[in-house]
């Protein structure tokens, strides 16, 4: 779990370029022709990078900072990975289109609404991150995978909590799919780390804003972060967003039997962090934080909603209660 | 070296064993005897002192192996080190003592012959440590030292309190500290032992009248003792949270073992407390993993290191307190009572747990500090300057 200097180099790369290039309608294919992000983690053999889950926590961490609205998330965190499970013929086939950012995608996680027949598909799924606009759809039926094509399915954007993250909405019906064989729980463990640690860069940023906000802020003459409600509760949410930090570095750094452990920890843990600290954010800003033009709002529009993506904490505790044994 | 980490750990684990010196007495001087055996033996056999350097008998492990001790150790349910000496003064020694002071105090502190506790607070200084009023004036080659010391763990076992005495002016605060290590047997010390609220004396307050202390007993310069107070060897804190971690790791088996033995691990209410907790001791030892790399590969810990110690803290009261709760109404029952369950461990672990967030600085003492000097918040005005 040493932290290597590429790693830091990695992350002071995005964390520049993010400041520079946000807003950016470019910003896809640059992040893919300038840092080779969308292949950071995929195999070298279609034009990845080859760095493992840590060095895509680190990218993730730091879209999570900026909120920054992107298909990276789904194409990379949840389709890359669910492609490089899969075999040769579906990794040379999608992967470097990924990689040089020519091609989005994402992974419908829709459980028992969608049937698979004879290599078509039917059913809807719902809260499809990216779903209205990837090119390429994974798509979850039973226990197996499926790729179909973004044009061959009616699609809705769903209206949404969090704006800076598109959901949509999938209706398919006899659609034409290729099954992939990718193992579905651990696509699904690796997507909920992946998240965690956007999760925490969100989080860690919040916790940033409270605290420059508390050494400026004044009142009653002095900065409202000298008084100890103020100063307490943004030592308390170091704590967690520490503790966070420690469950996804050790999730991404997993391997093997224990790989649904970490994630089912990092996922309970790290969603329920990010919420308190965005909440705790507009908290400590006052008045300024509940208007619409101050970013605290997004970040706990992002909290929440990712917070009930895969899963609620509750459900993940569950989960993590029955790996262990309890 | 050409064990590896695994044959260390047999190899520590077989040591630990064949030397476990069995159960804990209840007599208390019994127990005295029992604990000091043990870590005489620990000693000779070559496995006390993890992270100490080997020139005073410690085994000057790798991280990784410190890691695999605190594990070993704390599976094997050892006696601790009598006294803070080990854990707090050792590292100010190690730094800032007289090779005479080093080869004079460090043996026989580590093999439990002697024993150390740290008279810091007083009675008007306790967060508010450079209040401290104890003083010691300078009389030929001698200290004479008089005031009162208070919340003095293992003072009443101790052989040698380690303590922070005015030398300066009244006002001096803490530039006029120094750090004195006073004989516990020496005329005029009055040790009292202090009742808690479990009903134990873990603590004590002690009685400085006229003592006479060597200047050679003294660390550090004159009047320089305050930057001494937060000396530690910077993987000791690590290694002090992979320490409990461990420790956690397995009282927390035993609760959920408990819960089960009493039928609640099908109550979804208990099974996500339980889990809650299960998350929580995993993520004290990922830290504590976090905390070693950060030293290996920037020479110092990073800011999980300053909140691992508030976390540890409400971590082990809401466990105990949550055992109480599973207890039921077996949870009135105190550790006299002949049907206390696990001779009430989990109701003692509740009340001895509220000194968690007290003792070695309150939690709100140690948020002030993590804001301040983690997330930069400026000072209360109201606080005197450091």
């Amino acid at each position: 779990m040493d932290v290597t200097g590429e790693q830091h180099e990695l992350r002071a790369t995005v964390r520049r370029f993010l400041a520079e290039k946000a807003g950016d309608s470019l910003l896809w294919r640059q992040m893919a022709d300038q840092l080779g992000l969308q292949g950071v983690a995929l195999p070298e053999k279609y034009g990845g990078a080859g760095a493992g889950l840590t060095e895509l926590a680190i990218v993730m961490e730091e879209l999570g900072r900026v909120l920054l609205p992107s298909p990276y998330f789904a194409t990379v965190a949840l389709a890359g990975h669910a492609l490089a499970e899969c075999g040769d013929e579906a990794k040379s086939r999608w992967l470097p289109a990924i990689v040089d950012g020519s091609l989005t995608a994402t992974v419908a996680f829709s459980g028992a609404d969608v049937r698979a027949c004879g290599g078509e598909l039917t059913g809807t799924a719902m809260f499809v991150v990216d779903g209205d606009t990837a090119d390429l759809l994974l798509v979850v039926a039973g226990a197996d995978l499926y790729a179909v094509e973004g044009k061959s399915v009616r699609r809705t954007r769903l209206q949404t909590l969090d704006p800076t993250r598109r959901l949509g909405r999938l209706e398919l019906d006899r659609t034409p799919a290729v099954r992939l064989d990718a193992n579905v729980d651990r696509v699904r463990d690796l997507a909920v780390i992946a998240l965690a640690a956007e999760q925490v860069g969100g989080a860690r940023a919040c916790l940033d804003a409270a605290v420059g906000y508390a050494k400026v802020r004044v009142q009653f003459g002095r900065p409202i972060g000298s008084f100890q409600a103020i100063k307490h509760k943004c030592a308390d949410l170091l704590l967690e967003v520490e503790a966070a930090r420690s469950a996804v570095e050790h999730a991404a750094a997993t391997t093997g039997d224990d790989l649904p452990i970490a994630a089912a920890l990092a996922a309970a843990y790290c969603s329920v962090v990010y919420t308190r600290v965005a909440k705790e954010n507009i908290q400590i800003h006052g008045g300024i934080g509940y208007t619409w033009e101050h970013d605290a709002h997004r970040h706990l529009k992002r909290a929440k909603s990712s917070e009930l993506l895969f899963g609620t904490p509750a459900t993940h505790r569950a989960r993590l209660a029955d790996l262990v044994g309890i | 070296m050409s064990e590896t980490d695994e044959e260390f750990r047999l190899r520590l684990r077989a040591f630990l064993t064949s030397s476990h010196p069995g159960r804990r007495p209840k007599d208390r001087a019994d127990r005295l005897g029992w604990q000091k055996a043990w870590l005489a033996a620990l000693f000779d056999g070559g496995f006390a002192g993890p992270s100490w350097p080997r020139a005073y008998g410690g085994m000057e492990l790798s991280f990784a192996r410190q890691v695999i001790y605190h594990e070993e150790y704390a599976k094997a349910r050892l006696p601790r080190p009598l006294g803070t000496g080990v854990s707090i003064a050792a590292p100010t020694i190690i730094t800032y003592g007289t090779d005479e002071q080093k080869d004079r105090y460090l043996r026989p502190m580590l093999r439990g012959d002697v024993v150390w506790a740290q008279g810091y607070s007083e009675p008007d200084a306790g967060s508010d440590l450079p209040a401290l009023r104890t003083t010691a004036s300078r009389d030929g080659d001698v200290y004479v030292v008089n005031g009162q010391k208070v919340w003095t763990s293992a003072a009443d076992i101790a052989d040698i309190i380690f303590t922070l005495v005015r030398t300066g002016s009244v006002e001096s605060r803490q530039d006029g500290i120094s750090y004195l290590l006073i004989d516990a047997h020496a005329p005029g010390v009055t040790i009292r032992p202090l009742r808690d609220l479990t009903g134990d004396a873990h603590f004590c307050e002690i009685f400085f009248d006229d003592v006479r202390v060597p200047v050679a007993n003294r660390v550090g310069a004159e009047n320089g003792g305050w930057p001494l107070v937060r000396t530690s060897l910077g993987h000791e804190r690590a290694a002090g949270v992979m320490n409990q971690a461990a420790t956690y790791r397995r009282v927390l088996d035993e609760l959920i073992e408990l819960a089960r033995e009493r039928g609640l691990t099908s109550d979804p209410l208990v099974r996500d407390r339980l889990a809650g907790f299960e998350m929580r001791v995993r993520i004290m030892r990922y830290t504590g993993m976090r905390t070693i790399a950060d030293i290996i590969a920037r020479g110092e810990p990073g800011p999980a290191s300053s909140t691992s110690r508030l976390f540890v803290a409400l971590f082990e009261q809401e466990l105990h307190e949550f055992a109480v709760d599973v207890l039921g109404p077996y949870g009135v029952l105190d550790r006299e009572d002949p049907h206390a369950v696990q001779r009430g461990r989990w109701v003692w672990g509740f009340l001895r747990t509220r000194a968690s967030t007290i003792g070695a600085g309150t939690a709100e003492i140690q948020r002030n500090t993590i804001a301040e000097q983690v997330l930069g918040l400026p000072r209360d005005p109201g606080m005197p300057a450091r």
